[in-house]
């Protein structure tokens, strides 16, 4: 990769000498469905350990952008660089085992299996030297990291219990402990707050903080008081373009960003 | 719920070994008291449960609806056929590595194509290839003897080593359970294995299987074989037995009756469609015998009530439990 940027480059917040290296860059990522550009020329680097929202009005662009991340999507053009590799267009499966893992907008869990279970497998995902002919429990390792997870998004108690049968919240809680569970490094979460109740909400961002300690987090999220409480960063997309970039009170003082997104 | 999964398992593991041993001892036991013909149709009925439970293993537990479980039985058939009409002595063991052999052949075909394909496109790319199958055996009259099959003389029963003896329709029927019983706790044991829990966890959220990091195409092609070799001795058992090979076994509508066996018995628990091979075979044969070609009415009226009154099957309400 060259030292040149593409057209277009982000304006960095904070002034980058003594940033740690980014985690995860894009470059000039774009993605056409036809006629329609959901992704023009994205240029973002978000550096390790950070918490990074995205937001943007509906059909900005958010959602595609974590599908590109973690190659549900082949961008048109552009790069994904994570830890310096390109990532882009790689099998969903081969992303996750470079320690990249997202949770979803809509609830995207196993709904027939045990909450322990929806864990467990993506636990085991990383384990790798099992046999066929040996019962699953066999490997206690993987339950006991399990559980751990679960207790970590505060579902303990609930490993018997049908996913299916959970609650909104505790679903969404669910969703992020079995993103946990394969010990990502870059870990993107599409809101994960959506349709929780204030409490469920507070609890959410806790545990977001709390995980946020040994990882790097990208977060898409409606609740602006949820992501400007917790975001480091903020990057704002509109109609597939970076609109703006910056510490959240920057966003807010933005008045390009208030034009198009808070004022609504 | 406040029981912890290690306090829950130990009664229901208890219960399962105490049922087993009480079905496998009544099936043992079976042909010392039953009349011939009930002897041959309880043989038969482990057969084709054999066969129900390895569809089972793509249906219930990878969530792969299979219409082509005759092309797999069919060349297992017809694979053992070739061993029993081609190498002189007939000889058991060699019957049954050519029909996995052939049986293997056609599951990895299947399999190429079930890495590709989902849903209703896979089920149906089974029926086709099946069906491809059985006009290859249906027309090829020099080698399958097309429409009328072939009949061979029946192996003798070898026990590595140990001597042989001709089959008795006991020994046969002692020889077809421990078969069907081995194959039964292997597949049991690697679908509770964590290769298993992936085959649940892609019916379950086959996108989101693919996300946590499994190759989902590759567990599709183990499964496939899997259950294809599981069919596949089926009728290698099935051609010991009747000392015959004929095209109407690789025909689709065997395939549809697995899928019923399926359906009736309990998808995903794998002694329910083996219990729904047995129920449906039980009551046709009883069936036909007051209704003669009618029997189909009722069949299927009783088949809707199950779908209707019973949509777990017979046994889908074991279904956790048998899965612990």
């Amino acid at each position: 990769m060259t030292a040149e940027g593409p057209r277009g480059a982000v304006p960095r917040g904070n002034g980058g000498a003594a940033a740690p290296a980014p985690i995860v860059r894009t470059e000039g990522l774009t993605v056409r469905f036809g006629g329609l550009t959901a992704l023009n020329n994205v240029s973002i680097a978000v550096p390790s350990g950070e918490i990074r929202g995205i937001i943007g009005p509906n059909g900005a662009g958010k959602s595609t952008f974590f599908n590109c991340l973690t190659g549900v999507l082949k961008p048109t053009s552009g790069r994904i660089l994570f830890n310096g590799e390109d990532i882009a267009g790689l099998a969903p499966h081969t992303i996750s085992r470079k320690a990249i893992a997202r949770s979803y907008q809509i609830t995207n869990i196993l709904p027939g299996a045990t909450v322990l279970e929806n864990v467990r497998i993506a636990v085991q995902s990383r384990h790798h030297n099992w046999s066929m002919l040996r019962h699953h429990r066999a490997y206690a390792d993987v339950v006991d990291r399990a559980c751990a997870v679960l207790a970590d998004v505060g579902l303990a108690g609930k490993e018997t219990e049908l996913a299916v049968n959970l609650s909104h919240g505790e679903q969404r809680n669910l969703e992020v402990g079995i993103a946990l569970a394969t010990e990502p490094r870059l870990l993107c979460l599409d809101e994960p707050t959506a349709g929780m109740s204030v409490a469920e909400t507070h609890a959410t961002v806790e545990l977001i903080r709390r995980i946020a300690r040994d990882l790097t987090i990208l977060i898409v999220e409606h609740d602006m008081e949820v992501v400007m409480g917790l975001a480091h960063t903020i990057t704002v997309l509109n109609y597939g373009e970076v609109l703006a970039e910056g510490t959240p009170a920057q966003i807010q003082a933005n008045l390009r960003v208030q034009e198009v997104y808070l004022k609504t | 719920m406040t029981t912890a999964p290690a306090a829950r398992r130990t009664p229901s593991a208890v219960g399962y070994r105490i049922g087993l041993t009480v079905v496998l001892a009544l099936l043992a036991l079976a042909p010392l008291v039953l009349p011939p013909f009930w002897q041959r149709f309880v043989t038969e009925i482990l057969i084709w449960g054999l066969l129900a439970m390895s569809s089972d293993i793509l249906i219930g537990y990878t969530g792969m609806v299979s219409f082509g479980h005759s092309a797999f039985f069919g060349l297992g058939m017809y694979g053992a056929a070739a061993a029993l009409l081609t190498v002189k002595p007939p000889d058991l063991w060699l019957a049954g590595l050519y029909g996995l052999v052939g049986a293997g052949v056609v599951a990895a075909f299947v399999a190429y194509f079930a890495t590709r394909l989902r849903d209703i496109y896979f089920a149906i790319s089974t029926l086709v290839f099946s069906q491809i199958f059985y006009v290859i055996i249906f027309t090829w009259t020099e080698v399958t003897g097309g429409e009328n099959g072939l009949t061979f003389s029946q192996p003798r029963l070898s026990l590595l080593g140990l001597g042989s003896d001709r089959f008795t329709p006991v020994t046969l029927h002692w020889f077809v359970l421990a078969v069907v019983t081995l194959s039964y706790l292997l597949i049991r044991r690697i679908l509770q294995s964590p290769f298993g829990k992936v085959l649940e966890s892609i019916r379950e959220n086959e996108a989101r299987t693919r996300a946590i990091g499994y190759h989902i195409e590759r567990y599709k092609i183990v499964a496939v074989m899997l259950s294809g070799l599981c069919a596949g001795l089926a009728g290698v058992l099935y051609a010991i037995q009747n000392k015959f090979a004929a095209p109407d076994f690789v025909f689709f509508t065997v395939s549809g009756e697995v899928v019923i066996f399926n359906v009736m018995g309990g998808m995903g628990t794998l002694v329910g469609p083996f219990a729904g091979a047995a129920f449906f075979l039980l009551l046709r044969e009883g069936l036909s015998r007051f209704l003669t070609e009618y029997y189909l009415i009722p069949l299927g009226m009783i088949f809707v009530a199950i779908v209707i009154f019973l949509p777990q099957g017979l046994l889908g309400f074991l279904r956790r439990r048998l899965n612990q």
